[in-house]
């Protein structure tokens, strides 16, 4: 079917801006998605999948400006042992990185192995992606599987001792990086990736998670503090049998962040927990569109995802849990509240149910309010200050999807960086 | 009037084998309790007899009266006169406990050719037998089990058995949970019942309820086998001196 | 509710609910057809065929010009395809719009007068067209006073009214029940001020085609301080085939006023499937409040999903005044396809509207329903419980909007939508969305899908109950929240249509 000329136009508009990185192994699978990118349009405010965000910013031909925030709040992870990856505007530092060398774990660069005639990551690059074209199109991330010039690429053997850690920071007004990462986790390996940084001004990251039986892989995000970023991100993740992948995101700030997670289940026994929680003050648009795929037997999958809005802020949720046909004994559970600080904000959330086997425990709760005058009085009553109350309540609501990170040091390490979030608006 | 024999039982699931071979008969008029340590393959032994699924039935046979309970649905084996007061009754929300009762006695009366009760007669019993079981019009009124205490589930199921008038009940741990006066409230319960033309088969771990519903004989289980069948003093015993050593002798 | 004691009527209603399971040879029982002499307008839609219609009912030229100028509207829309339902493109020119039976042709003074045939269409459905009869079948109803059991019906045949019953008594009280068609002709001016004001004329697709096409409906009119002393209720029966019907009800509850008003439908078994699209709107003024329940049970296709009816309404409540209050309930287990979402406005400071709703799809029925609730005034408040259950090969869909306005300060909005999956071939969805545009408005939506759960199921056997005596007392117990919203009159009719709905579903 022909796009609408008005779609078309704007599409076209971008690709003009984009040169696609040519030769090695994967050059076909860039040409594949920029033909899906062509034959679905960019997305518009018009679709119904952007009916709560608009995508607008995300589409331009260039990116809109956006300042980068100047903080001494100490960089996120800082005290943890780990392997760092880092990446100035889109642009691999050596400098600040550390050698990719590490037990159990190779890790290579997307530019750097580019030129190779063969790779391992060939039969993954893009192909998840592509996959999680049907039912709903995903052109912002085919055009970053087209574009992106650098990237990680991943592939977990081991138990490697630390996590591998990639920092994304922002210094120009306008920069407009993508970052394709691949990761594949092998039978019974284990590993942990960090992410923190705002990356640019406009953010594209697709990340590519294949996890074979037995595997297992945490991850654990931070999107950074900078007011007037966007990003889009996409994690495509397949989970083979009893294998597990566990996510957590915080953002803070941002004029605009779209979060997709596309998960298939399609081995039995495997589990996989999606969970975020984010606080926006202002000029801030919060969207994690989420897609479950539960295809094989007795798996389960859980999304909790909270988000604190004041001051106008929006906060978007679009969660769907799909039950194939035969996927008995299915645990289904998604959880998405807002808790509005103020009278300005709005939580909008389609959180969806599509189910074809009956033997199956799924449930959805979505809720949204303000802070519980009752709870607020007891604590006052017994000498709390409204403030303190309110910020205490506030984490207490967060909690139940920081709760869901595994690492007791990195969760005590977001909630205080919570906590500042807080006192600092106060 | 009923009589297993040779039975052997595997969770279907696991290929895990629960009953080993388990030969029992019951008379008329008596009543039978089987005791035994924690996983001994009591209650699964009414579970199977009663037919809910997720067992398999390996070998053996178990028959009432000489019909093959076996191979009948639960209903066919409740409408012939098989009834088990369960140890952890099912909540269903929704369903009105006294509503559930009616559905319950008119279809058994049906498949054996009785007469439906109508609503004036039904309540009637209904009312009578509760008040024994010191049910009041409440408990009757809200759904099935939901919100019950666990001396009120066991009351009820009770209720459900003075109703339904089986010929072969089994008493799966009705005991468990209760206090002194709450048992004896399900033991006169029982009692009230035993006749001649029935039979009981009481499951329990101790020896307190059989203070009130005097057993006829003991069988201990063990390991999905009976290993040793007596009087009322092998239960005195087991209160005594636990299983250990009966156990031990048998080994 | 009256303060009727329903515990007594509900036992002996499970009991029936199981019997009927018994004793019900074939899954549908309204699938039997009146062979009756009928004038049809030729096949297809056009101008002509609008005019037509309209000329038909006596219509004034204001009303003709609505409806030509509402199908010029849907000549330039295209059939919506959103929703979860899966059915062959129809072709609006294979259809008649328009079928009378022939004694219809010169309008009877009054029911007495009408067809005996036709009357005794409504008795064998069970609808009492007689004053002095009670609706069928009301176990308990002899005891109760007679006032409080009455129950005004209009009957709806394919395209006409047939006439309406207790007129006396309703004009005694001021409130105007009669059908749509003479509403135009007798009270023009409320119907100019009201029709088309809740579900504007190109709302939707199906709307529009209605505006266009409809041939005949309820009008209800309660004026203020009025407490309606009886049910009013419509039957339609879509009798003939290749027929569509396009109902039209308008409700308007004055000031003050009360209401409750039931809707039943049923039609013969066809091979072929046949439309019905219909449009209610309600208006509910200040302090007034409307309870309109529904037992849809059109027929639902054979086994195989041949046949059937496609089941396309829209129905909208406006609460236009403060603490107006309506409240939808539904009982959905017929139609081969329904595309449903009774909605309220809240418009009104601290109005409320509720949505209570059964909806059982079995063999290929698709099923596509829920509620839209716009929270506009402040302290408004609504409550969504909906209860899916699938069986056989179907499909069934809650789709629902939940809308917090900046403006609607403190308003509350609570929904429990519940799944249930009888065989693993079907299939059960849910999907809300949710719109919280202020931070004191409080919105909690809580979703759950399941299978019938078998330690019921066999707690139920082991009592002595067959399998579908079992699944019906429990699906009837997953139900109960809804049912009690129902008026008693129907309280019956839907346990036991629940049972008969999932005939076959189990085994």
């Amino acid at each position: 079917m022909a796009l609408p000329k008005i779609k078309e136009t704007a599409t076209e508009t971008r690709l003009a801006a984009l040169s696609l990185p040519e030769g090695g192994w994967s050059e076909p699978a860039r040409r594949a998605a920029l033909a899906r990118v062509q034959s679905s349009g960019l997305p518009d405010r018009r679709d119904e999948y952007w009916k709560f965000t608009r995508p607008d910013v995300l589409v331009g031909p260039d990116a809109p400006h956006a300042k980068a925030l100047e903080t001494d709040e100490g960089e996120l992870f800082d005290s943890f042992d780990r392997l760092k990856i880092v990446f100035v505007d889109g642009v691999f530092d050596a400098q600040a990185s550390d050698d990719l060398k590490l037990e159990g774990v190779s890790i290579e660069r997307l530019a750097e192995i580019a030129d190779q005639d063969i790779h391992w990551a060939r039969d993954l690059y893009g192909t998840l992606e592509e996959r999680a074209q049907t039912p709903v199109a995903r052109p912002l991330a085919a055009l970053n599987t087209a574009f992106a010039p650098d990237g990680v690429v991943i592939r977990v053997t081991g138990k490697p001792s630390k996590p591998i850690s990639v920092v994304y920071h922002h210094v120009a007004e306008d920069s407009d990086p993508m970052l394709h990462h691949v990761i594949r986790v092998e039978s019974g390996a284990e590993a942990t990736i960090l992410e923190n940084g705002p990356a640019g001004a406009r953010f594209s990251k697709c990340m590519e998670i294949d996890i074979a039986d037995g595997g297992k892989l945490h991850h654990i995000r931070s999107q950074g503090r900078d007011h007037e970023r966007s990003a889009v991100t996409h994690i495509f993740a397949r989970l083979g049998a009893e294998s597990s992948f566990k996510s957590f995101t915080m953002t803070v700030n941002g004029h605009l962040t779209r979060n997709e997670a596309v998960v298939e289940l399609t081995g039995d026994d495997a589990i996989v927990h999606i969970a975020g929680a984010c606080v926006g003050d202002g000029d801030f648009l919060h969207d994690d569109t989420i897609f479950i795929t539960h295809d094989a037997l007795n798996c389960e999958s859980r999304q909790v995802f909270k988000k604190v809005l004041r001051n106008g802020a929006v906060g978007v949720f679009q969660g769907k849990i799909l039950v194939k046909e035969g996927a008995q004994k299915t645990d289904g559970y998604q959880l998405s509240q807002a808790l509005m600080l103020d009278g300005d904000s709005q939580f909008l959330a389609k959180p969806e149910l599509e189910i074809y086997a009956d033997d199956v425990a799924c449930s959805h709760g979505c809720t949204s309010g303000e802070i519980d005058e009752t709870a607020l009085f007891y604590l006052r009553s017994r000498g709390v200050p409204e403030d303190r109350a309110a910020d205490l309540l506030t984490l207490a609501f967060l909690a139940e999807a920081v709760d869901e990170i595994e690492d007791q040091a990195i969760a005590e390490d977001i909630v205080s960086r919570l906590e500042n979030w807080l006192s600092r608006r106060r | 009037m009923l009589e297993i024999k040779d039975l052997h039982v595997e969770l279907a699931e696991e290929d895990k084998a629960i009953l080993k071979g388990v030969d029992l008969k019951i008379e008329a008029g008596k009543v039978h309790a089987i005791m035994g340590p924690n996983g001994s393959g009591k209650s699964t032994l009414a579970y199977v007899l009663s037919g809910r699924p997720g067992y398999e039935v390996k070998q053996g046979t178990a028959t009432l009266d000489g019909t093959d309970l076996l191979e009948l649905e639960p209903e066919e084996r409740a409408a012939a006169g098989l009834f088990q007061a369960f140890q952890y009754p099912v909540e269903i929300p929704g369903v009105g406990n006294m509503t559930f009762l009616r559905t319950a006695v008119n279809a058994q009366r049906k498949a054996r050719g009785q007469e439906e009760l109508s609503a004036a007669e039904f309540l009637k019993e209904v009312r009578a037998k509760a008040k024994d079981l010191e049910i009041d019009a409440e408990m009757l009124k809200r759904p099935v089990n939901v919100g019950f205490s666990g001396g009120e589930k066991k009351r009820n199921e009770i209720l459900q058995m003075a109703m339904l008038e089986p010929r072969m009940c089994m008493l799966d741990e009705t005991d468990s949970g209760l206090d002194v006066d709450a048992m004896k409230l399900v033991a006169t319960g029982v009692n009230a019942l035993r006749d001649e033309g029935r039979a009981f088969m009481v499951i329990t771990h101790y020896q307190r309820l059989l203070d009130h519903i005097k057993p006829d004989v003991v069988h201990i289980m063990a390991d999905g086998r009976i290993v040793k069948t007596g009087g009322p003093e092998l239960a005195l015993e087991v209160e005594h001196n636990g299983y250990a050593d009966i156990l031990a002798e048998v080994a | 509710m009256t303060a009727l004691d329903h515990s007594q009527v509900k036992e002996g209603v499970d009991q029936d609910t199981v019997d009927a399971v018994r004793e019900v040879g074939s899954t549908y029982k309204h699938g039997w057809s009146t062979d009756i002499e009928m004038e049809y307008a030729p096949k297809g839609l056009t101008h002509d065929i609008v005019r037509l219609i309209s000329e038909k009912n006596e219509e004034p030229e204001w009303m003709t010009e609505w409806r030509l100028g509402a199908y010029d509207r849907w000549l330039k829309m295209v059939e919506p395809d959103w929703a979860m339902v899966d059915y062959p493109k129809i072709d609006f020119q294979d259809q008649y719009y328009y079928a009378r039976p022939k004694s219809m042709m010169v309008k009877p003074k009054s029911l007495d007068e009408v067809d005996p045939k036709l009357l005794a269409t409504y008795e064998k459905l069970g609808i009492p067209l007689r004053e002095q009869a009670i609706l069928a079948g009301v176990e308990g109803a002899e005891g109760a006073p007679a006032e409080g059991r009455k129950v005004a019906v209009d009957a709806v045949f394919d395209s006409v009214s047939l006439g309406t019953t207790f007129q006396d008594d309703l004009k005694k009280a001021g409130v105007i029940f009669c059908s749509i068609s003479d509403a135009i002709r007798d009270y023009p001016d409320l119907v100019k001020k009201y029709l088309g004001t809740v579900v504007p004329v190109s709302d939707n697709y199906y709307a529009t085609l209605n505006s266009a096409v409809f041939s005949d409906g309820s009008f209800v009119y309660v004026p203020p301080g009025v407490r309606c002393p009886m049910e009013l209720s419509t039957y339609f029966r879509i009798n003939a085939e290749n027929t569509g019907q396009f109902e039209r009800t308008l409700i308007i509850a004055d000031k003050g006023s009360y209401v409750s008003y039931l809707e039943g439908c049923t039609a013969p078994k066809r091979d072929e499937a046949q439309l019905h699209a219909a449009v209610v709107e309600i208006i509910v003024e200040e302090d007034a409040e409307v309870k309109y329940s529904t037992v849809q049970n059109w027929y639902p296709g054979d086994e195989d999903g041949k046949g059937g009816i496609y089941n396309f309404v829209t129905k909208r409540a406006d609460c236009r005044g403060d603490r107006s209050k309506v409240m939808w309930t539904q009982v959905e287990t017929g139609a081969a396809v329904t595309w449903k979402y009774p909605s309220c406005i809240l418009r009104g400071d601290d109005s409320q509207g509720e949505f209570y709703s059964i909806a059982i799809t079995n063999n290929w029925q698709q099923a596509d329903t829920g509620t839209k609730m716009i929270h506009l005034g402040k302290n408004t408040k609504s409550r969504i419980v909906s209860k899916g259950i699938s069986a056989g090969q179907a499909q069934n869909t809650y789709r629902g909007l939940v809308s917090m306005h900046p403006k609607a300060k403190n308003a509350r909005n609570f929904t429990q939508c519940d799944s249930l999956l009888i065989g693993s071939k079907c299939g059960a969805h849910a999907i809300p969305y949710i719109e919280a545009k202020n931070n004191s408005a409080r919105v909690e939506h809580e979703a759950t899908t399941s299978k019938v759960d078998e330690n019921q199921l066999f707690y139920c056997r082991s009592r002595g109950m067959d399998e579908e005596e079992a699944v019906a007392l429990v699906v009837n117990g997953f139900c109960k929240d809804v049912l009690q919203a129902l008026p008693m009159e129907f309280a019956m009719e839907a346990q036991q249509l629940v049972a008969i709905s999932l005939e076959g579903s189990v085994g």
